[in-house]
């Protein structure tokens, strides 16, 4: 008898990520097989329908825990949610490089996308150290090459840059987890949380080195320089998947560890560094952002602050904390992929919309653009009528409940610095300027992009009446 | 700890972590991306001297097969690696690595 050692059961659980590698297959095979007639919309499209497939079949399996492949993949609740945001962040980043890609490049591109969402989707469901380090390759990997994809120096140089430092967050990482490996004996999360790890030296030396690998992923503040600058030199597209799919699958990742790979009584002191290192990123991001002139660096500080917040809410490793991270993660993917629709909307081939100069009199050429992006700004700083603003309020309720007050007041204070930065966009688009010559490039209008704008903003609001935070995802964490 | 090493496992442990520290080390001070290369992988390798050795202390097989993954991962970086070095050096004609910052930052 042959020896099957995963059933279908384990294929069942990750048919989501096959879903995506089928696709990406796919995409090559036609680009190969149809290379004249394939038209850039072909290939994105095939694209899109395996990300629809892989978001339906996460949905799927939410509710219906399982442990796949020995305890290495775990799905049904938590994991969904984030493969779910990851499907979002594809399929938005999807339609945009359908607007902006190069036709010549596309199949590859499209299927590069979908490979490292393989990745992050990986990472949302590891549950053993083996599982994290193939996922987070694979997702990175994936990036190096989109990043230098484009004929342009920059980008280029952004690929170089983020290969170089994000290896050696990986080596860091690894490291790390060899330690773990060395402490507990066992590659499983749930093996971390052993109580006798506490006194072990191997485990304090790796999960600090481990820590230092993830914060680098999530742009942590004493590890975020690459960030404004590889988001700066990639292109627009692929800046809004980074922005959005990795940070998200590097918080799946730290949640699982914080939540469910911990020795009891020990998360408050392996995870100080880490609060702490949260709480400069909402200063330091915000500060950073003042400066700016390019939106993609704008963006990226913005995105150094905004992990912080969503930190934040994880600090009291609180069950409700958790939900309120998520909820402010899922608001997070449609305000930043939706600044950077109207990004995309308002480009040509050189990517004009990354200039804050461009918006420049946009409220009269494409008043509906402005009052997009006017939306998207005020959603990202955390005013009153948006998600941003439930979901600040909801993580300082939950700080302040958890003894982390500290955190949240330098979370308002963060806020308040970026109101200026994120007003310096909106006024740009409303003041009328004295050399307003831009009036004449008006562009025909990118169907794709303006159907993203409007799901994205459809996203926000239905994220502000109806603050969906999934109510059993901590039970499905392990 | 089970299994008997010929070697005391201390020994192994300060081996990989000399190993990883001239990898950090290579990393931060040349400026060659080759270079950068090499002391990543050299990093990736102190790692996995690592998972052997605590794979027969344990005698737990998944370190070694870790390790496996970690040679796969690795040469898969490798060869991106070098394509984009390849790349920058085609649009730049250098790779230095502060020669190539037209970024700001």
């Amino acid at each position: 008898m042959i020896l099957n050692p995963f059933g279908t059961a384990d294929w069942m659980a990750i048919a989501p990520i096959v879903a995506l590698a089928i696709a990406s297959l796919l995409v090559l095979l036609a680009d190969l097989v149809a290379r004249p007639a394939i038209s850039r919309y072909g290939a994105v499209a095939i694209g899109l329908l395996g990300t629809a497939a892989a978001a339906v079949l996460a949905a799927m399996q939410y509710g219906h825990v399982y442990a796949a492949f020995f305890g290495g993949f775990v799905t049904g609740g938590f994991t969904t949610v984030f493969e779910e945001i990851v499907a979002i962040a594809l399929a938005g980043s999807l339609a945009l490089y359908a607007t902006l890609g190069d036709p010549k490049r596309i199949g590859g591109t499209v299927a590069l996308m979908l490979w490292g969402s393989c990745g992050a989707m990986l990472m949302a469901g590891a549950a053993n150290l083996m599982t994290i380090f193939l996922g987070l390759e694979l997702l990175s990997l994936a990036l190096y090459c989109l990043c230098g994809m484009v004929d342009r120096r920059g980008a280029r140089e952004s690929a170089l840059k983020y290969l170089i430092l994000s290896s050696t967050a990986s080596g860091f990482l690894l490291f790390g987890m060899a330690l773990l490996f060395g402490a507990s004996g066992s590659v499983l999360l749930a093996d971390l949380a052993r109580p006798q790890l506490a006194a072990n030296p191997l485990f304090w030396m790796g999960s600090g080195l481990f820590l230092i690998g993830l914060a680098f992923k999530m742009s942590l503040v004493p590890f975020h320089a690459w960030a404004p600058d590889v988001y700066e030199g990639a292109p627009l597209p692929v800046t809004a998947y980074m922005s959005v799919a990795t940070k998200a699958a590097t918080l799946a990742v730290f949640a699982r560890v914080l939540y469910a790979a911990l020795p009891a009584g020990t998360a408050s002191h392996v995870m100080l560094p880490v609060w702490i290192v949260a709480g400069i990123s909402m200063i330091a991001g915000n500060v950073g952002m003042l400066a700016q002139h390019d939106l993609k660096r704008l963006l990226a500080y913005s995105g150094i602050a905004q992990v912080g917040y969503i930190l934040t809410a994880m600090a009291g490793g609180s069950a409700l904390g958790l939900r309120y991270a998520i909820y402010y993660l899922v608001a997070y993917t449609f305000m930043n992929l939706g600044a950077f629709a109207v990004a995309t909307a308002i480009s040509g081939e050189h990517e004009e919309g990354a200039r804050l100069v461009s918006y420049a009199g946009l409220a009269r050429r494409r008043p509906w653009l402005a009052a997009a992006m006017t939306f998207f700004m005020l959603a990202l700083a955390g005013m009153p009528p948006t998600a941003g603003f439930l979901g600040k309020i909801l993580i300082l309720a939950t700080s302040a409940d958890s003894g982390y007050a500290w955190l949240g007041g330098l979370l308002v204070a963060g806020t308040a610095i970026s109101l200026y930065a994120y007003a310096k966009v909106v006024r740009a688009m409303y003041l009328p300027q004295s050399g307003d010559h831009h009036v004449a490039d008006l562009r025909p209008i990118a169907p794709l992009a303006w159907i993203s704008v409007t799901l994205c903003l459809i996203g926000v609001i239905a994220m502000t009446f109806y603050p969906l935070t999934p109510s059993n995802v901590l039970p499905l964490l392990r | 700890m089970t299994g008997a090493l010929p070697v005391a496992l201390g020994n192994y442990v300060a081996l990989a972590s000399v190993m990883f520290f001239i990898g950090v080390v290579g990393v931060l001070v040349r400026r060659n991306p080759l270079v950068m290369l090499m002391s990543i992988e050299l990093m990736f390798n102190a790692a996995n001297v690592l998972f052997m050795a605590f794979a027969r202390a344990w005698l737990q097989n998944a370190g070694q097969i870790f390790a496996f993954l970690v040679i796969t991962v690795a040469a898969a970086e490798a060869a991106i690696g070098l394509a984009i070095v390849v790349a920058v050096f085609r649009s730049a004609a250098t790779v230095d690595v502060d020669e190539v910052r037209s970024l700001h930052g």
